[in-house]
């Protein structure tokens, strides 16, 4: 299967690209489906280790819908990554989607093969052997594919005919050429030599048989080259009505594009002036009187009051038509978009040359050596110089979308200043911690949470202890969220172990 | 909070994983759809008013998104609506700006992402389809993915994984790549409609947030994709950005065409755990520091970039 996999694909794409517009993209998905039957066979060959591989089994009866729809005579006539990217959005995995279109037989419409089937004939004998491997593989009927196979065959013999003729002409020219060249060439040698011998009955007679001699060939040559010119002309022709085809096509599709883009103009216009509501209840706009400043006003107050429709969405799933829920643009986007439109450039635009005065330039040294994450357990990043400075700092004052937090558990030692002022806010206070996670090893913050002991150790590492069981305190209560994340900024690094256990058990009192 | 008035309409916002001060903006001009673009790099500094620009780099397009170099602190990459990819490092003056610039995307290329354990390579995401993959000191990209049938918004590296990454597109899926694969290893059909931006949990390698015009942000475990753990409703619009924190490892920052951001906990029932909505413009660019616990920063439509702390309200002075 593997090996079959490598050949077919590439024979089977140009097949379907009988239209004009898949020529080109031929190209495209004979790449893709290369990538795509490598990335097959290494898949299949290396035993999946990586989670961020697809390791599930080809489901059948997925195949079986892919078949339909590409069997579909309207899917037949688009572009083939259009097809794949209907099929991935569907579900379907790289695999699945390659054996459909593996499966799927070459364009079959039957009215084509009876009048191709004649011309066909002639390409019997060589086609069968490429049509066979489609045949095997595929469980489709067999008499499809042969005949398939000579159409798409045929075009290339087309070709392949024409190059032929042009090249027996060639050769035919080339040899009645040399016919009539060398017989000249002798006549002439000849003629010198009997001019001195002044022979002129010889010249006479050679004369007459060389000159029709050379008529012959002047006149067969003539004819090969009209042929000739016959043939690339009318491959020219072909090509130019293909062109021209072409270029309707374009220039239709340019056509729809700009009605679309004007019907979607005329839609914001319409709704940005006076309906500010997403067009899930878009029946009436006109009924929705609002202007874009009220509508902003209830966006920034963030309340609910007027329409109803908000509230409701937020309590429900999303009703999905998002294509015409178009948010409302500001007005001076709809401006500068209906300008563009017209052709007219904004006036505020520079010319500015932004291209690298030296694209030599060597970096700059870094002053500073890269930082660990705080995903990265077990390492402490730099120590900064915390000056305190607001952003520094996790803000003693909030105001509170509330986490409950935990109490004084909590807090260690490293309360600042501002913390213990107020004994009432202690609840939604965090200690400030400096932003450095601790060098703390796991196992210690493990323990501290297990036992609640009061911080022995009065310093960063029992900040960052501490605050994990306010974490997993936290991930039970609900709905607040305090102004910060959780833990000492330090503690960042040791939670992740803790966080698992708990959440594992938050996942499971969930029944997630 | 201090809040950044920028010019021109921001568009993505990040903070420098070297310095707990430092944030770079990348902003455009008309909204994106045609104009110069900026890259502010931004200083918070104690005291009113808060933040300063330090520098700022025009470009002849708009910037959709920049990203700081993990091995070089001064070096932030941007993402050019001409489909061309800059570098800048800040440490040169400004004159000698972008040092680089790979002109190689046929498109706008969307997003920028820099490897945060291998640290010297970055992927661009871009309209034209494709995925590509960069190394700081090679003249042209090192890898095109291309499978996507329509724009990769973008492309995210796996945060333990140094050659794994995923990218999410407006063909309706998220895709992970193992740069050792010469294709997608996984796809996952999240949504019916367009992905907007995809992140992982910072904690659990296997764990992806996606997030779509559908407006949902779902949460999925590659190990078993076909249903999503979690699908968090909330926005009112499209969901431009999805950000799992680096501190936290269920908790999830969005950012939406309604305007506001958002913080979820995806492991609990009601999800939805704080919304800010100081901006009054559609919100699509937010970040969360990763030396800074809970320091959080959002950029809209409306040229303001916000940098507060979670539990504050960032418009409060």
């Amino acid at each position: 299967m593997a090996t079959h996999q490598q050949t077919q694909p590439p024979s089977d794409f140009p097949a379907p690209a009988d239209d004009n517009s898949q020529i080109p993209e031929a190209t495209k998905p004979a790449n893709e489906v290369q990538q795509a039957t490598i990335a097959q066979e290494t898949v299949k060959q290396d035993p999946p280790t990586s989670v961020f591989k697809n390791s599930e089994p080809i489901r059948e009866d997925q195949i079986q819908n892919a078949i339909k729809f590409l069997s579909h005579p309207r899917v037949r006539g688009s572009p083939v990554i259009h097809r794949r990217s209907f099929l991935e959005r569907k579900g379907l995995t790289k695999e699945e989607i390659d054996e459909a279109f593996r499966r799927v037989p070459d364009p079959p419409p039957s009215s084509q093969t009876t009048v191709t089937s004649q011309d066909g004939q002639q390409a019997v004998s060589t086609v069968p052997p490429q049509a066979m491997q489609p045949v095997v593989a595929a469980p489709a009927p067999l008499v499809v594919t042969p005949q398939a196979a000579f159409l798409s065959r045929f075009r290339w013999y087309h070709a392949i005919l024409a190059v032929g003729v042009l090249a027996a002409s060639g050769a035919g020219t080339a040899v009645f050429i040399k016919k009539s060249l060398i017989p000249r060439f002798k006549s002439w040698v000849q003629r010198i030599m009997l001019e001195e011998e002044t022979d002129p009955l010889k010249k006479a007679d050679a004369k007459p048989s060389l000159a029709e001699e050379a008529v012959a060939a002047a006149k067969a040559a003539s004819a090969a080259a009209s042929d000739v010119a016959r043939v690339s002309q009318e491959m020219m022709i072909t090509k130019n009505e293909e062109r021209k085809y072409f270029e309707d096509l374009t220039r239709l599709l340019g056509v729809q594009v700009q009605e679309m883009k004007s019907l979607s103009n005329n839609i914001r216009r319409l709704e940005g002036q006076p309906n500010n509501i997403p067009k899930i209840y878009s029946a009436d706009q006109e009924v929705y009187n609002g202007s874009v400043t009220a509508a902003r006003k209830l966006y920034t107050n963030g309340s609910n009051v007027d329409y109803d429709t908000r509230s409701a969405r937020s309590a429900s799933p999303p009703a999905p038509p998002a294509d015409s829920s178009v948010p409302p643009h500001p007005k001076s986007y709809m401006d500068i978009m209906s300008m563009i439109q017209r052709g007219e450039k904004p006036s505020n635009i520079r010319e500015i040359n932004d291209m690298p005065p030296n694209p030599n330039q060597p970096l700059s040294d870094p002053r500073i050596a890269p930082k660990s994450k705080p995903w990265d357990y077990g390492q402490a990043p730099q120590d900064e110089s915390s000056n305190g400075h607001w952003w520094q700092q996790k803000n003693p004052r909030s105001t509170d979308f509330g986490y409950e937090t935990t109490t004084a558990a909590r807090f260690t030692g490293n309360q600042n200043e501002t913390s213990t002022v107020e004994p009432a806010a202690f609840q939604r206070q965090r200690s400030w911690v400096p932003p450095q996670p601790p060098p703390v090893a796991m196992a210690e913050a493990a323990e501290a949470i297990r036992r609640p002991k009061p911080r022995a150790k009065i310093d960063q590492e029992a900040a960052a202890s501490d605050d994990q069981s306010g974490v997993s305190d936290e991930l039970q209560k609900i709905t607040k969220f305090s102004e910060s994340g959780g833990d000492g900024g330090s503690g960042g690094i040791k939670i992740t172990e803790i966080e698992e256990e708990t959440e594992q058990q938050h996942i499971s009192q969930e029944g997630n | 909070m201090p809040v950044f008035k920028a010019p021109f309409n921001g568009y993505s916002v990040k903070f420098s994983p070297f310095y707990e001060s430092r944030l770079a903006v990348a902003t455009a001009q008309n909204f994106g759809i045609l104009g110069n673009g900026r890259i502010h790099v931004l200083e918070l500094a104690p005291g009113a008013p808060g933040v300063t620009e330090s520098v700022a780099y025009d470009t002849a397009d708009a910037v959709y998104d920049v990203c700081w170099s993990e091995s070089h602190d001064s070096v932030l990459i941007a993402a050019i609506g001409d489909g061309s990819v800059k570098i800048y490092d800040t440490a040169l003056p400004p004159p000698s700006n972008p040092i680089r610039s790979f002109q190689e995307h046929a498109r706008e290329v969307q997003s920028v992402d820099y490897n945060p354990t291998r640290r010297d390579s970055f992927l661009t995401s871009s309209w034209d389809d494709t995925v590509k993959l960069w190394a700081m000191d090679r003249p042209a990209s090192v890898r095109t993915f291309k499978e996507h049938a329509y724009c990769v918004y973008q492309a995210v590296w796996n945060p333990k994984h140094g050659d794994v990454f995923a990218s999410a597109s407006g063909d309706c899926t998220v895709r992970i790549w193992d740069v050792r694969e010469p294709g997608s290893t996984m796809i996952i059909p999240g949504h019916e409609f367009e992905i907007l931006s995809c992140d992982w949990n910072k904690y659990d390698d296997c764990i992806l947030a996606t997030s779509s015009v559908d407006k949902t942000v779902k949460v999925w475990d590659v190990r078993s994709y076909r249903v999503p753990l979690a699908v968090l409703n909330g926005h009112g619009y499209a969901v431009r950005k999805v950000k799992f924190s680096p501190h936290r490892r269920s908790l999830i920052a969005s950012c939406s065409y309604d305007m506001t951001v958002c913080l979820w906990d995806y492991m609990v029932e009601d999800a939805l755990v704080g919304r800010y909505d100081h901006h009054t413009e559609f919100a699509v660019g937010i970040d969360m520091s990763v030396l800074v616990e809970g320091l959080m920063a959002s950029t809209g439509w409306d040229e303001l970039v916000y940098v507060w702390q979670q539990g504050m309200d960032p418009r409060a002075s």
